[in-house]
């Protein structure tokens, strides 16, 4: 724990720079084209990467301020190229606070797309289904999230605070966070674009809000009756904190929650992450329709 | 950073050096609870800091010390004092004493604790088994990386407090005379008890009952395969529109008197693992 905390905060103590050098990093690679889409590959839904022309693949471990992905059916790779004609970058893996990565570490990759110069951002995930309509497979375009997972860690928060304030950047970027925080995290445009794009595909997609937890236990059936009570649809351990500061630097964003098990609080059964492997492989085709009309709009 | 698997395992020696037998169940009184000690035939006592990366104890009425015995005549280790997040230690600590009870070779943990009423129907002094649990302590003892020797990286948690076993500690209270509820139980941070609006919350979100444990030891549980059975000490009861000042002092005086009857409950669930099969 000590080694996960200690180099958290190295990279509070660094954030602006770790951030300029994995940007030179990334586009001293030859063949590197900036990406106009970054997309974000939740648990079973990395296959999306294989599609993706001419790839450049950088592991994160090449890369400072990533952290090596460990949980299971995470890759850990930053995947450029080309998808549909748009250049875009990927990200088959992602950071959880489950597994001790402070706030900073889990949103470093999000900052990077920004300053490679990524304005759109499609975030997706899988997700345990609260509102009873849902089925698995199913498709939630988040239209708003409640945040439950915002871990006690006051010491660590003010530090990073201050030290963020020593360098103009973080400055800027602190100002924002504080300032200007977006009202409406998930863009409309996009949303409609990805139901739409579920109409044409013949899949069911409705718009819901999604609740972010700390993990990694998934719920007790209390904890989902709790959640449906105050109007999540579907919940899961991550997306709010990346999607927070995508709108924060400017980012349209679009977030999509494929549902890979529905809590049934009055008939409980157990929830296995295989099962959520195996329902985000079969969800993967529709995510990839609505990935392709979202990257048909930034073109057209 | 996968230090944990080692600590219990040194705790697990520094235990076994005082006493050889392989416990059933493990027993961790709560608050004003510690009394329960007196039905067990003590065969070693060890104190907390004579085993390695055990906290200290500092809440009041909370003793700090392990007791290794049999009670009817099942071997059982009992926790005199536990730890709480309002003192300051992390999870991960905190509940590493249920680690080292998996470790001893326990299979059942019995959680005691004195709590909070929300459920109107309830009365200061009744006695509950929990059902089911909601963790808004804002903190999980699982973060972290995952060591798979130790139990999954996502446990599920679609039934913490085993049926059976809830079952059968209510059928076991209603064969003594006892009126037992059955419910769920909220755990928070603390160490500030709750505001009106925050008991009212409280209850919206389907709590019966309120505390500051339980709920991390029992994710521990979950996670390394231990059943768990837990019991609730209603101490006072936190009805938001008829609200009196909480009172430490009247909350130890209430846990005292309603002991006897959880003593019977844990002695009547012992007495059962004698007879049927924990898992």
């Amino acid at each position: 724990m000590n080694t996960l905390s200690d180099d958290s905060q190295q990279l509070n103590d660094h954030l602006a720079s770790a951030l300029q050098t994995a940007l030179d990093r990334c586009s001293a690679h030859p063949g590197f084209t900036a990406p106009r889409a970054g997309i974000i590959l939740g648990s079973g839904l990395s296959g999306l990467a294989d599609e993706i022309a001419d790839p450049l693949r950088i592991d994160y471990a090449d890369l400072p301020g990533f952290a090596r992905a460990t949980a299971s059916g995470h890759r850990g790779q930053l995947i450029f190229g080309t998808l549909d004609e748009v250049p875009v970058v990927a990200m088959a893996g992602r950071m959880h606070r489950y597994e001790g990565h402070s706030d900073d570490r889990v949103t470093f990759p999000v900052r990077l797309m920004a300053a490679l110069g990524t304005t759109t951002l499609i975030v997706s995930n899988a997700a345990g289904g609260l509102n009873p309509v849902l089925n698995v497979g199913d498709i939630v375009v988040i239209n708003d999230h409640i945040d439950l997972a915002k871990k006690r860690d006051g010491l660590l928060a003010n530090q990073r605070l201050s030290t963020l304030l020593d360098s103009a950047q973080a400055t800027a970027f602190n100002d924002r966070i504080l300032g200007t925080s977006p009202l409406h995290l998930y863009d409309g445009g996009l949303s409609q674009i990805a139901l739409a794009a579920a109409r044409a595909g013949d899949f069911t997609a409705i718009l819901g809000t999604y609740i972010a937890t700390l993990g990694p236990t998934y719920e007790t059936r209390a904890e989902y009756r709790m959640m449906r009570s105050f109007g999540g649809d579907v919940v899961g351990m991550s997306t709010a904190l990346e999607v927070r500061v995508a709108a924060v630097l400017g980012m349209r964003v679009l977030g999509l929650s494929m549902v890979s098990n529905v809590a049934r609080p009055d008939q409980a059964q157990s929830t296995d992450h295989q099962e959520v492997l195996d329902a985000g492989r079969a969800a993967q085709s529709k995510l990839r329709k609505i990935v392709a009309a979202t990257l048909r709009h930034l073109i057209g | 950073m996968l230090d944990l698997y080692d600590k219990i395992e040194d705790a697990r020696q520094a235990i076994r050096k005082h006493w050889d037998r392989t416990p059933k169940v493990a027993i961790v009184l709560g608050t004003g609870l510690g009394g329960l000690v007196g039905d067990i035939d003590v065969e070693a006592t060890i104190e907390y800091n004579e085993i390695p990366h055990f906290p200290k104890s500092t809440a009041t009425s909370h003793r700090g010390r392990l007791v290794c015995g049999l009670m009817s005549g099942v071997p059982v280790v009992a926790m005199e004092g536990r730890f709480h997040y309002y003192e300051g230690y992390p999870l991960k600590q905190i509940t590493l004493p249920v680690r080292v009870f998996k470790s001893l070779g326990a299979e059942l943990l019995v959680l005691s604790n004195a709590c909070g009423g929300l459920n109107p129907y309830f009365s200061s002094g009744d006695i509950m088994v929990i059902e089911d649990q909601i963790n808004l302590i804002g903190d999980n003892p699982l973060i972290g990386i995952n060591d798979d020797r130790l139990g999954p990286r996502f446990p599920d948690m679609c039934e913490p407090y085993d049926q059976q076993w809830v079952d059968r500690t209510i059928a076991i209270a209603r064969r003594s005379n006892i009126e037992a509820h059955k419910g769920v139980f909220v755990a928070v941070a603390g160490p500030n008890l709750e505001t009106r609006a925050e008991y009212r919350f409280l209850r919206t979100i389907g709590a019966d009952v309120v505390g500051m444990s339980t709920v991390p030891e029992t994710i521990v549980a979950v996670h390394c395969g231990l059943k768990v059975v837990g019991l609730s000490v209603i101490t006072d009861m936190c009805l938001p529109d008829a609200l009196h000042p909480a009172n430490v002092e009247e909350i130890i005086r209430v846990a005292n008197e309603a002991e006897p009857k959880l003593r019977q409950i844990v002695r009547g669930i012992v007495a059962e693992t004698a007879s049927v099969r924990i898992a």
